[in-house]
């Protein structure tokens, strides 16, 4: 029954598991998402810290061909200007020349400059570049208090210019100075290293997640490692956990093996209790038993009876505390050789006046993966039969199995005698599993409902077949450990 | 043929003896497991019939150590723990045969006949020694198909010789086989015995060796 919960069992954790996810992914989740976030704001960021750069190096380069304009628009006596505060009318501007930048006089060529002078609410062009042919160079209002403004603006061709403009007040008179450049090539230049910065951050990500795999796989190995240590414990390849762990880790394994070792413990109690409770409750009954049978009377009989029926009772509650103290233990692993060997040994001492020829064969190393008293009860059973049975003749071979699946192992053991065997239906009946509850006569198959209740209880299974020589084969399939040794 | 009981369970041991001796056995007893080593090692028994779960010194224990300083007398061993285990464990101790608890006291008494007659080399349960014919189960003597009634002490003695025959038993050893521990040995000397159980079946069977004891065989065939 308890091999059946099991499977429902492990799914169940299985899909829990599932659902939690893997503590490596997380980490490396959460660590490669904060990598992203933080390299994109840092690519945003040097992008933008470019573009500035950019931007006073434009805003530099015009206000030098500003300045320069004022200089060359202004005549060239300095006494003029320095009389101009006096006499305002006096001071002419004069026309600007080419300010030693040839693509000013180009048309259209996305240099442009103008001078205004401000009168009263509006504007006059004085003059403008030659770039312009005519067309006003229309640029955001400089604010009334400003001396100087800069940004970005259409040019007289559609195009986006960087324009800078400066408030000059010359006397009585204001003028605006406004020099513009078209920013194509600096915004081609930012898209550039923009791309340059994704490049290289794309990169320097991807090697940061990289080493966020390593630092998990390396910071979560001892995980690994327990896991493991535990799964060789399940398996019979060790004794207990290793202990050796981070200390994080190292009271968990201790933990661990403190369960292990109090599990071991209390199937073993429970074990030797039924047995004491055997010793206790069947000594009173032999003498009843006996006491009844040598006296007469209907005292006697009555106790006859009564013995009788506590006895069943007794087998049958004794048989229920077993069943209860059967419990597959973790990590227990016996050799079957030596085992099987003492088993056949004793059988042929038993059963030496019947003149039995019991043959032994085991391959050496082999193990079972569970309790050697339950092998023990499982190989004795089977075996006490075939002797009980056989003519002259019982053999035992212990053999192993190929992996099939799940990569667990299995052995078998081979038990046939001579004797008279059992029909199938018999068989089929023998090997009922929970039938020896309601047994009432002793050594009627009863050992063999024992061997499948056992077997079950290890994931195997014991099947009956007619043997070659006529009698019974009795083949037990057992999960077997690992053969490596024991650490 | 003398036994020996170990059982602590009072009522159990009384009645273990009780049909041990009705069964024409000597029978010693103890009540735990330090007073059975002792016995079991200082006495010569024919057989012994070992509870395992024993006081002071338990069972298992009881027969390594015999085993162990050489005692080969066949020892049925009784259990209350029917697993293959215990049973292995007890076999493998040097016991045997077992029997498990609850336990029909033919059984015991089957067992032990047959460990008995197993110790001296017989395979049946039917001795015979010329026109002489000993059935072990039923303790029914016979010579030549006539039934000869013997007492208890002349059927020890007879068992006793029948297991082996043709061999010379010493006064000493009868003594020793023949008897309880307890047992007032100088009123009932084995000569006495010898004399009666002469009587019974034939004097010719009996054969004294000067200065060394008894040997039974068939006369006629030797």
């Amino acid at each position: 029954m308890k091999a059946e919960d099991d499977a429902p069992a492990a799914d169940d954790r299985r899909s829990k598991k599932n659902r939690l996810g893997s503590l490596a992914q997380r980490l490396v989740r959460v660590a490669a998402l904060w990598s992203v976030i933080a390299l994109a704001v840092a690519g945003f960021i040097l992008v933008g810290l470019y573009q500035q750069a950019g931007e006073r190096g434009f805003d530099a380069q015009l206000d030098q061909h500003v300045k320069t304009l004022l200089a060359s628009a202004l005549p060239d006596t300095p006494n003029a200007v320095a009389g101009a505060a006096a006499a305002p009318d006096v001071l002419r501007l004069r026309e600007p020349d080419a300010l030693g930048e040839p693509r000013f006089s180009l048309p259209l060529s996305g240099w442009y400059w103008s001078l205004e002078q401000v009168a009263e609410a509006r504007t006059d062009v004085l003059f403008a570049s030659a770039s312009l042919v005519g067309d006003p160079l229309v640029l955001p209002q400089i604010g009334a208090t400003d001396e100087l403004a800069s940004g970005f603006a259409a040019g007289p061709g559609s195009e986006e210019v960087r324009y800078l403009r400066r408030r000059v007040a010359l006397g009585d008179q204001s003028y605006i100075l406004s020099a513009a450049i078209e920013t194509a090539g600096f915004r081609a230049d930012v898209w550039e290293f923009a791309r340059n910065v994704a490049l290289t951050l794309l990169v320097v990500g991807i090697g940061l997640v990289g080493a966020i795999f390593w630092q998990v796989s390396f910071g979560l190995k001892p995980l690994t490692r327990l896991q493991r240590s535990l799964s060789d414990v399940r398996e019979g390849r060790r004794e207990q956990v290793d202990e050796d762990m981070p200390r994080e880790l190292a009271p968990l394994a201790v933990e661990l093996n403190a369960l292990i070792h109090s599990n071991r413990e209390v199937v073993g109690r429970a074990r030797t209790h039924v047995g004491n409770l055997a010793h206790a409750l069947k000594t009173p009954i032999s003498v009843l038993t006996n006491e009844a049978r040598t006296s007469e009377g209907p005292l006697a009989q009555k106790v006859a009876e009564q013995t009788a029926l506590m006895q069943t009772q007794v087998q049958h509650h004794l048989e229920r505390a077993r069943q209860a103290a059967q419990r597959r233990v973790i990590g227990v692993a016996c050799e079957v050789e030596p085992l099987t060997e003492r088993l056949a040994r004793a059988m042929s001492k038993i059963y030496q006046s019947r003149g039995i020829d019991l043959s032994h064969d085991a391959p050496e190393g082999l193990r079972f993966l569970g309790e050697a008293q339950d092998l023990e009860e499982m190989v004795g059973n089977l075996l006490d039969n075939a002797c009980k049975w056989a003519r002259s003749e019982v053999a035992i071979e212990v053999r192993r199995q190929e992996a099939e699946g799940h990569g667990r192992r299995w052995l078998e053991v081979v038990i046939e005698d001579d004797g008279p065997g059992l029909s199938e239906e018999q068989m089929r009946e023998a090997v009922k599993r929970g039938r020896r509850l309601d047994e009432t006569v002793p050594g009627t198959g009863l050992g063999l409902s024992i061997v499948a209740d056992l077997a079950a209880l290890y994931g195997g299974a014991v099947r009956l077949e007619r043997a070659q020589r006529g009698g019974l084969r009795a083949k037990l399939q057992l999960p077997a450990a690992d053969e490596r040794t024991l650490t | 043929m003398r036994l020996l009981v170990v059982e602590d369970d009072a009522d159990l041991n009384r009645q273990l003896v009780e049909a041990l001796v009705e069964a024409g056995y000597a029978v010693d007893t103890a009540s735990d497991g330090e007073e059975g080593h002792f016995l079991g090692d200082t006495e010569p028994y024919d057989a012994v019939v070992l509870d395992l779960g024993l006081p002071k010194l338990d069972g298992l224990s009881v027969l390594e150590n015999w085993r162990r300083d050489g005692r080969v007398m066949p020892v049925l061993v009784l259990t209350a723990r029917d697993r293959w285990s215990d049973k292995v464990a007890g076999i493998d101790a040097g016991a045997d045969d077992y029997v498990s608890k609850p336990f029909h006291m033919e059984e015991i008494l089957a067992r032990v006949r047959a460990l008995v007659r197993r110790a001296a080399g017989h395979a049946s349960n039917e001795l015979t020694c010329g026109p002489l014919r000993l059935d072990l189960r039923t303790s029914r003597v016979t010579r030549d198909g006539t039934a000869i009634k013997l007492t208890s002490h002349e059927y020890r003695l007879l068992t006793y010789l029948m297991h082996h025959q043709g061999k010379v038993i010493s006064r000493t050893e009868l003594t020793e086989h023949l008897y309880e521990q307890d047992f007032d040995r100088d009123s009932n000397t084995v000569e006495v015995f010898v004399g009666r159980l002469r009587k019974k079946i034939g004097a010719d069977l009996i054969e004294t060796i000067r200065g060394l004891g008894y040997r039974l065989g068939d006369a006629r065939e030797g």
